[in-house]
């Protein structure tokens, strides 16, 4: 199982009187197979933690360890848009990502992956003919095929229409439970979180960790079900008292 | 319960029969409207030949096939065709990877500042400049034709690669790191596919330009290739010989348009033709 450990996590962009502080001084501790979403509003800073978890950026100070069995984890990235290569087929967008792709098995794995995100007879299309939640789809199999211990995904949901929303959100999970896969979700739809997660960690403008949050009810969740409206409605409340809804 | 099957396979089979259909007699139309330009250009040619002008000042188009005939005979075309892709692939070559570096290295400012005039000055300064320049200091020499190609295009390709280079997609690249993809699968799979229709657009504009600078200059000074061989038949009033070289020319450039640069397009731009037909 995974271990992240986020300490005194800082970060912070621009110079003088342009520095914007990002991250403040963030702590948390994320272990095993969970799905964990962070929420907050826009400007939060949650992205900026995906990112410099998954070292695309480096902190300004501070430590971020993610290990699998004392060695570093592996781990895979859902974006907000898609980003596949143009250029290259369904399939050769997720050979592109692994590390040996000339290999059988591994162009098998991809298979594998498209067929669970049901786009297995996509492999020779290009991105540019596919829909936009096929595209997302296919971004999720890239991200599955490398295998990672960890998966990061930034409000990969979020350009999408509410019926496909929904439809790759039940997928997602069926995904997260057949994997045992450590998940980390950045997201700004509470209802999304509340509908996916474990563990809820808040973040407010300014990029301060504000709250941890267990939503302890089994899985699937369905948003008309009564206890997870009464959990919305208490993340949201908690919005509310840390003044965090938008007006 | 197996009908409506059936029904709908059929139906398909016949939509695809008539996209099918459509497309061919798109093609035949688009051929035919083409060759009819050719046939009425042609008819004109033949009839002003002897008719509005003097057959010594404009030769019809069948003696003007003969002739190319005769030169193919002689064993002129080849050596003239060969003297000139030298000087065109060596100027040109030359010329792509200047503009390529200068674009590249462009992105920082200062250089920006130190080529920006000088760019702006190989875009609009007519080629005919630099090739009385360079006829005047180099005389019959290689240099002079190769450095008239570099100055007239190397302006076209830098351009192209600067505003390449510049829009690089950034949030691509970012995906391949955080998938760890080394630095030359990125350059590979994401950099140069980026750059490949910016690259193109240099070549394919600055090369077209090249081979008219190229000529020019053999016309100017040189002692062989074809702007040389149009030089000699025009000294000597063959027109006949200097309609023919013209000749070679278009058919020449029709090649590389219709064979080489659409192969060319077809193997690297096949995704957006697919793109496109979907």
């Amino acid at each position: 199982m995974a271990d992240i450990k986020v300490e005194h996590l800082h970060k912070e962009f621009g110079l003088g009187d342009d520095k914007v502080v990002a991250l403040e001084d963030v702590n948390l501790e994320i272990s095993g197979h969970v799905f964990v979403s962070i929420v907050g509003p826009s400007g939060c800073g949650k992205s900026t933690l995906l990112n410099i978890m998954s070292q695309i950026e480096t902190p300004t100070s501070g430590i971020v360890s993610i290990t699998q069995d004392n060695r570093e984890a592996l781990r895979g990235y859902v974006f907000q848009a898609a980003r596949l290569l143009p250029w290259r087929t369904v399939m050769d967008n997720l050979l592109f990502v692994q590390d040996d792709p000339g290999d059988a098995a591994t162009q098998e794995r991809c298979q594998r992956y498209l067929d669970m995100v049901q786009l297995g007879d996509k492999t020779e299309k290009f991105p540019g003919e596919l829909s936009g939640g096929m595209q997302q789809r296919v971004g999720i199999a890239r991200a599955f095929s490398v295998e990672p211990d960890v998966l990061f995904m930034d409000e990969p949901f979020s350009h999408l229409d509410a019926i496909t929303a929904r439809t790759l959100r039940a997928e997602l999970h069926e995904m997260w439970k057949a994997t045992g896969k450590t998940i980390v979700f950045v997201t700004h739809d509470v209802g999304e979180a509340v509908e996916l997660s474990n563990r809820i960690v808040v973040f407010s403008k300014g990029g301060t960790l504000e709250d941890d949050i267990t939503i302890d009810l089994p899985f699937p969740r369905d948003p008309a079900d009564e206890k997870v409206a009464v959990n919305k409605a208490a993340v949201l409340k908690k919005f509310e008292e840390l003044d965090l809804v938008a007006t | 319960m197996v009908t409506p099957v059936i029904e709908e396979q059929t139906s398909r089979t016949t939509e695809e029969e008539l996209a099918k259909q459509a497309r061919r007699k798109e093609l035949i139309s688009r051929w035919f409207w083409r060759i009819m330009g050719y046939v009425v250009f042609l008819g004109l040619w033949e009839f002003a030949s002897g008719r509005v002008l003097e057959e010594n000042l404009l030769p019809g188009p069948i003696r003007v096939f003969q002739t190319l005939g005769d030169l193919w005979a002689d064993g002129t075309v080849l050596p003239a065709f060969g003297a000139t892709l030298t000087r065109l692939f060596i100027g040109f070559g030359l010329s792509f990877l200047v503009g390529t570096i200068v674009g590249v290295i462009s992105q920082n400012r200062w250089w920006d500042g130190f080529f920006k005039d000088a760019t702006i000055i190989s875009l609009t300064a007519p080629g005919l400049i630099w090739v009385l320049i360079t006829a005047v200091i180099f005389g019959n020499r290689i240099y002079g034709p190769l450095i008239a190609i570099i100055l007239t295009t190397f302006g076209l390709v830098t351009i192209n690669v600067y505003e390449g280079v510049r829009s690089l997609p950034k949030d691509l690249i970012d995906m391949g790191k955080a998938f760890h993809v080394p630095n030359a699968g990125i350059q590979r799979n994401v950099v140069l596919p980026h750059l490949a229709p910016f690259l193109f657009t240099g070549l394919r504009f600055g090369f077209s330009i090249a081979w008219k600078v190229t000529v020019l200059t053999e016309i100017f000074a040189s002692s062989s290739g074809i702007g040389f061989q149009m030089r000699i038949a025009q000294t000597l009033f063959k027109q006949d010989e200097v309609l023919t070289w013209i000749l070679l020319f278009f058919f020449f450039a029709l090649f590389l348009e219709k064979v080489v640069l659409q192969a060319f397009e077809r193997r690297y731009f096949r995704w957006r033709q697919a793109v496109e037909a979907a």
